[in-house]
């Protein structure tokens, strides 16, 4: 049955029960059904990255998942990233360093570096732009985000907060 | 881009799951990572009735060895494969192929398994699998059978899979110490799929020369190709740069690339040609590279 | 910033404002506005490039459940009327264009039916079901082909599709020609572009029946010009509709004309009485909405044996698609207007056509001028390789130099408070120009391939109204603001112009700051709402900092008068001389030096709101101040680019090693987000030069409608540049402000350009079209290895990089990590 199902989602740590039809994107969901509306989405078919969200902590394309998929999983958004008023290092970095013009593709990058430097506390330029190149960037030609994570790396190194 | 509708299974056994292959047969499709048959499905190019979601089986998530070979289970992602030190240690060629599919974010995804059902030609695990003799573990309720990779892959985006079947996991011959191998890609841009792919693993003798070699390429034709042909030329070879150059032209010699608008055959071959050589070179220098 | 600046606020590298709300997830783009009830569309496209409309049947779509209804061009006919562009330019061809296709479709993705859902899952499901029944006609699948007789005609009200045809001349380039010393021919062809704002386009519209009122909520670059257009399309009145634009995901152009798919969502919520939203997907971006660019270009230069250019002729040909939304002449026209830029040519002829074809219709993207530079800066380095000469002499012997300002283009735009010499000389001196000299002599006895571009940018900006008037075009240039000084002392004001991520809200916040005399946090600079913002052109032609901070400069200081002349009142002076706000504080000049009265801006404020009957006498309650300012005719900022790149002969990779520019763009209002555009500009031009691509095939179908297909580059694809900030004044406009933020796309273009064909000079080659992808590289060296001069380079197969499927492994990046 394509029918909608109901189901369970945990995001940012709060339980949803939700009815959705099983082919509804979690991207849709998140956005339509959680009025998360942070998650942006670019192109539906996985390239752009503007939707990548943490799945169980690590970055994954919401447009590429069912959100029927993820009952019993952990998922994070971009809303969650900040304390209340005080912005992770990277989102502060990310503001001193002028990282964003526009800010669609923001959260995205946001969400896939705060996984990937938690799990890798000292990446040198070349790692950054390797997973940097998941996420497409059409105002910023990248320089300043790349300047902006290293500094966050260097920050959250030095158990600085924002 | 929506997809079309689907009835959507989650089994929470692989029994379970291959129940569901065996009633929905044809009507259905594995969901693994999703990475490569999710833009599918939203672009409506693929549209199966049922969706058998295996992203539960962690029993399939898994690297074990079997005697001499190293066993992956099907739904064993590609960062695991990136990253995992046994992977590294007994299969350095598929490590190095795995860090280079798509992106950070694919990779934490994508799975083994669903790379080798979805065949594509560009892709990096098929091409591994069949340059290292891997066998492809396919399992339904009639029961398992292992099929060589190189038979599995059949054409673009065909595989030797039955309507109920699974692939389950993937054995791989264990790289022997002391055999060095290199993976090499070109592709427009970082992660997009290669254009043209080469793995290779290569055994020196005490002098130096070729003892063997094991190559293919990603890429050049419907399905990934061992140049059986260049390995056999390759063998009492010293491996410098001018014989990295003689056999790359031999492999650009030995195939038949389709002639594309964007991408011409001359090309293809010439891509052939200095990937293969760089390659040879990169795995001759490496050290402990003896037999 | 020097420490003798005249400013305080104005130049300052402040961070956004709205860094916030984007960095954490609360950006309001037009997907995140919500209206209860809001039914949802999806078009039913064409899979023709050409073909004649023979039968709709919706019946089955209209039958699913869900389903409100399924509307085709017909229906379109009678709610809207259709778009007409004639404006009274020799040479242009009046066209018109229905809301939807009725009688035929004009390229693949064409919407032809719009399927009205609760949602778009649902909607995308009936689209499937509706039949739609074509009659192929044949295409005109290239400009070659649709300039050929007998040609299929895309639009059958013209008699060919040669939509537009200009020429000009001035001064006499024949005869130049046959006094030259040589004549050389140089040709270039940029290829077809699309804007891939990262935000595909949509909107929600809401129709208010009881007061038949239309609130359009879009993500656009020209508000009230997109009101305009709704009111006369649809038949109603100005003051029947409100735009509102929200936080917009990227525009370049795009998000300026009113296309089919908006309006007609527009007139369904009308026809239905309930709000109707429309977002675009990414496979309709690529395909259907508008494309750029694709122009092909041929110069002849005559020339003296020392490199002088005696006289210039262009011929322009461009590939404009099927429809257009804008004057067919206008992107080409501004190319061929500027092409002398930095050089002293008097001698100039251009003709250009325009060209109707089966494909999406173009539009302006960010630097509609882009092919220009490349195209002059590629005519200089041609002379030089003819003739044997160094190409920086050639630029010299050629170059305006300060002493010639103002120069007159051959065209009648006026040059001045330009520096492209002192940029040029500034570029070359930070590449160091004889040692890369020296390394690539030695490169090249090693069969290596390193090359240098140089390229000079004399962007056009701004666009005033005598622009359009002697151009033909109806429009105008000039722009408006408002500056209000609420009753607690804060300020809130409004432009015309509408921000697509370039970053206004703080640089037009210190405009205002400036000109009043506060500080940029009190300021609030509202835009993108017609009924709020005062009627002005919009963001585009990077107008943003001269017309729109120009203009609240302006007003501001009118505000700022009022301000003195009540403060003037309060301390009993008799006017207002001597006299200034400062940071929120009335000052006065007193022994040199300013000095404290104890007024601020908020007793002023009090006393001008709440306490009118003390003001002086000829003051009026309230501090409210309006505003219009017309900006020259244009306006004009300069750069040069320099880039070292290194071309891999086995495979034809290209490697960025090195990207400087110098740039002069006038007054900087913030120079974070200056340098933001800067870098955002060359990306996208060297983008485009090396991996962006809209492909048709032979039969008009588009091979490049995903982003897998259509390459944008990535950060493994583009080098960190070097900019040299070089900033003089342009004295004729507000704070000497000369905008800049499209000659980053001319600059790269020209310079990859160069740069390549700088390393493929002893090969004897030259690459003439782009992108220059990597096969295209290879196919140039293959041609050049049965050359003479090719075979000492032919050495493919040899390690020379080992390239490891790594962040270098891919074209553009430098490996200097």
């Amino acid at each position: 049955m394509s029918a909608p199902v109901p189901i369970s989602l945990v995001v940012n740590g709060e339980t949803h029960d939700l009815v959705v039809p099983p082919r509804k994107l979690l991207s849709d969901v998140l956005r339509e059904d959680l009025h998360l509306t942070g998650t942006h989405v670019g192109c539906e078919h996985g390239v752009c990255g503007a939707c990548t969200i943490l799945i169980d902590g690590q970055p994954s394309r919401a447009c590429l998942t069912y959100a029927v998929q993820m009952e019993g999983h952990e998922l994070t958004t971009i809303e969650a990233v900040a304390e209340g008023d005080r912005l992770s290092p990277l989102q502060q970095a990310l503001h001193e360093e002028h990282g964003l013009q526009c800010g669609f593709c923001t959260a995205g990058i946001v969400m896939t570096f705060e996984a990937y430097l938690r799990d890798n506390p000292q990446p040198g330029e070349a790692e950054i732009r390797d997973v940097l190149s998941g996420n497409l960037c059409r105002c910023t030609g990248y320089q300043n985000i790349v300047t902006a994570i290293l500094k966050a790396a260097d920050l959250m190194r030095e158990g600085q907060g924002a | 881009m929506k997809p079309a509708p689907f009835t959507y299974h989650r089994p929470g056994s692989l029994n379970e799951a291959l129940e569901l292959m065996a009633r929905y047969g044809p009507e259905a499709k594995p969901l693994g990572g999703g990475q490569s048959l999710g833009p599918m499905l939203n672009m409506r190019l693929a549209r199966p009735a049922h969706l058998v979601d295996l992203n539960d089986m962690l029993e399939m998530d898994y690297i074990r060895e079997v005697g001499d070979r190293i066993e992956i289970g099907g739904l064993t992602r590609h960062h695991r494969l990136a990253t995992a030190p046994e992977v590294s240690r007994d299969l350095p060629l598929l490590a190095e192929a795995a860090r280079t599919i798509g992106h950070y974010a694919i990779r934490q995804r994508g799975t083994l398994g669903g790379s080798l059902a979805h065949a594509d030609p560009a892709a990096q695990l098929p091409l591994v699998a069949v340059t290292l003799g891997a066998e492809v573990v396919l399992r339904s309720t009639r029961g398992e059978r292992d099929v060589p990779a190189s038979d599995f892959l059949q054409s673009i985006m065909t595989v030797d899979l039955a309507d109920d079947e699974i692939v389950t996991a993937l054995r791989f011959p264990r790289q022997a110490e002391g055999e060095a191998s290199a993976f090499e890609l070109f592709s427009r841009r970082h992660g997009d799929f290669a254009i043209v792919s080469v793995a290779l693993t290569l055994r020196q003798d005490a002098a130096g020369a070729v003892s063997s070699l094991r190559l293919g390429l990603g890429g050049v034709g419907p399905v990934p190709l061992r140049l059986r042909e260049l390995e056999a030329e390759a063998v009492g070879s010293q491996i410098d740069e001018a014989a990295a150059a003689r056999l790359g032209r031999s492999a650009a010699a030995l195939i038949t690339p389709e002639d594309h608008p964007e991408v011409p055959a001359a090309y293809r071959r010439e891509l052939v040609e200095t990937l293969v050589a760089r390659a040879l070179l990169r795995a001759a220098e490496q050290e402990g590279a003896a037999a | 910033m020097t420490a003798d600046t005249p400013f305080t606020h104005i130049g300052q590298p402040l961070p956004r404002k709205e860094d916030r709300r984007f960095l954490t997830g609360k950006g309001r783009y037009l997907d995140d506005v919500t209206l209860p009830g809001a039914l949802q569309v999806t078009f039913v496209r064409s899979p023709h490039a050409h073909a004649r409309i023979t039968g709709i049947d919706a019946e089955a779509a209209r039958a699913l459940p869900g389903v409100v209804g399924v509307f085709t061009g017909r229906d379109l006919a009678q709610w809207t009327a259709p778009l007409r562009l004639a404006p009274p330019i020799e040479g242009l061809h009046p066209v018109e264009m229905t809301t939807l296709p009725v009688d035929k479709v004009r390229f693949h993705g064409d919407p032809v039916a719009v399927v009205v859902a609760r949602d778009r899952y649902t909607a995308e499901d009936a689209a499937e079901l509706v039949e739609v029944e074509y009659d192929p006609l044949p295409c005109a699948a290239d400009a070659e082909t649709a300039l050929a007789p007998g040609a299929p005609l895309v639009d059958d009200t013209l008699p060919d599709n040669l939509v537009s045809h200009q020429s000009f001349r001035a001064g006499d380039p024949r005869a130049r020609r046959a006094e030259a010393d040589r004549v050389v021919e140089a040709r270039f062809n940029l290829h077809r572009h699309t804007h891939v704002p990262m935000e595909t386009r949509g909107c929600l519209a809401d129709w208010d029946a009881g007061r038949a009122h239309l609130t359009m909520h879009i993500g656009t670059q020209a508000p009230h010009p997109m009101r305009g257009q709704l009111a006369a399309r649809l038949g109603i009145s100005e003051t029947q509709v409100t735009v509102i634009s929200p936080d917009i995901g990227g525009g370049f152009g795009q998000k300026i004309a009113l296309y089919r798919e908006e309006l007609t969502v527009a007139a369904l919520s009308r026809h239905l009485g309930r709000p109707v939203r429309w977002r675009e997907d990414r496979l309709e971006n690529l395909t259907s909405a508008s494309h750029a660019r694709e122009t092909q270009c041929v110069t002849r230069a005559a020339v003296r044996a020392d490199g002088r250019i005696l006289g210039l002729e262009l011929e322009l040909t461009e590939d404009f698609g099927a429809y257009c939304f804008y004057p067919a002449n206008y992107m080409a026209r501004v190319i061929a207007m500027i092409l002398t830029g930095p050089y002293k040519i008097s001698d100039y002829a251009f003709d250009v056509k325009v060209v109707l074809t089966n494909k999406c219709g173009n539009g302006p993207m960010r630097a509609p001028m882009a092919i220009t530079s490349w195209v002059m800066e590629g005519t200089i380095d041609a002379v030089a390789r003819e003739l044997g000469l160094d190409p920086l002499q050639v630029r010299r012997i050629n170059a305006l130099r300060p002493e010639d300002l103002p120069f007159t283009m051959p065209t009648g735009e006026v040059l001045e408070d330009v520096t492209p010499l002192e940029t040029l000389e500034a570029a070359v001196q930070a590449i160091d120009l004889p040692e890369f000299r020296a390394r690539q002599a030695q490169a090249r006895a090693e069969g290596r391939l390193l090359g240098l571009g140089l390229c000079t940018v004399v962007e056009s900006t701004t666009y005033g109204s005598q622009f359009y008037k002697a151009a033909g075009i109806p429009g105008s240039g000039h722009e408006a603001a408002w500056v209000r000084i609420e009753p607690s002392g804060v300020v809130n004001a409004s432009v015309g112009l509408m921000g697509s991520g370039q970053g206004y809200e703080t640089p037009l916040a210190q405009a205002v700051a400036e000109g009043l005399g506060v500080t940029p946090d009190v300021v609030n600079v509202h835009m993108g709402h017609t009924d709020i913002a005062p009627y002005g052109m919009g963001s585009r032609g990077a107008r943003g900092a001269t017309a729109g901070g120009g203009t609240l400069y302006l007003c501001a200081q009118k505000a700022q008068a009022r301000v003195l002349a009540i403060a003037a009142d309060m301390l009993n002076l008799n006017d207002a001389q001597g006299l200034r706000l400062h940071n929120g504080q009335v000052e006065r000049r007193l022994e040199d030096a300013w000095q404290a009265t104890g007024v601020s801006l908020t007793d002023v404020a009090r006393r001008a709101y709440l306490d009118p009957t003390a003001l002086p006498e000829g003051i009026d309650p309230g501090l409210d101040v309006s505003l219009t300012y017309d900006p020259p005719a244009m306006t004009y900022s300069n750069s040069t680019h320099a880039c070292e790149v290194e071309i891999d002969p086995a495979t034809g990779r290209i490697r960025i090693d090195r990207y400087v520019v110098a740039e002069d763009c006038g007054t900087v209002l913030n120079p974070l987000v200056v340098k933001g555009q800067q870098q955002g500009a060359v990306a996208m031009g060297l983008s485009g030069a090396l991996l962006e691509q809209v492909v048709y095939d032979e039969n008009g179908q588009n091979q490049s409608a995903t982003l897998a297909d259509y390459l944008v580059a990535t950060a493994c694809e583009l080098p960190d540049i070097e900019i040299l900030p070089m900033h003089t004044p342009n004295r004729k406009t507000p704070a000497g402000i000369k905008g800049m933020a499209e000659g980053g796309i001319m600059g790269s273009i020209g310079v990859i350009a160069g740069a390549v064909n700088d390393a493929l000079a002893p090969l004897e080659v030259t690459a003439e079209q782009m992108p220059l992808s990597p096969q295209r590289i290879r196919g140039l060296l293959r041609r050049a290895a049965h050359s003479d001069a090719g075979k000492a380079f032919s050495k493919s197969g040899t390690a020379t990089d080992t390239i490891h499927g790594t962040p270098d492994n891919s074209d553009g990046r430098t490996n200097r990590a």
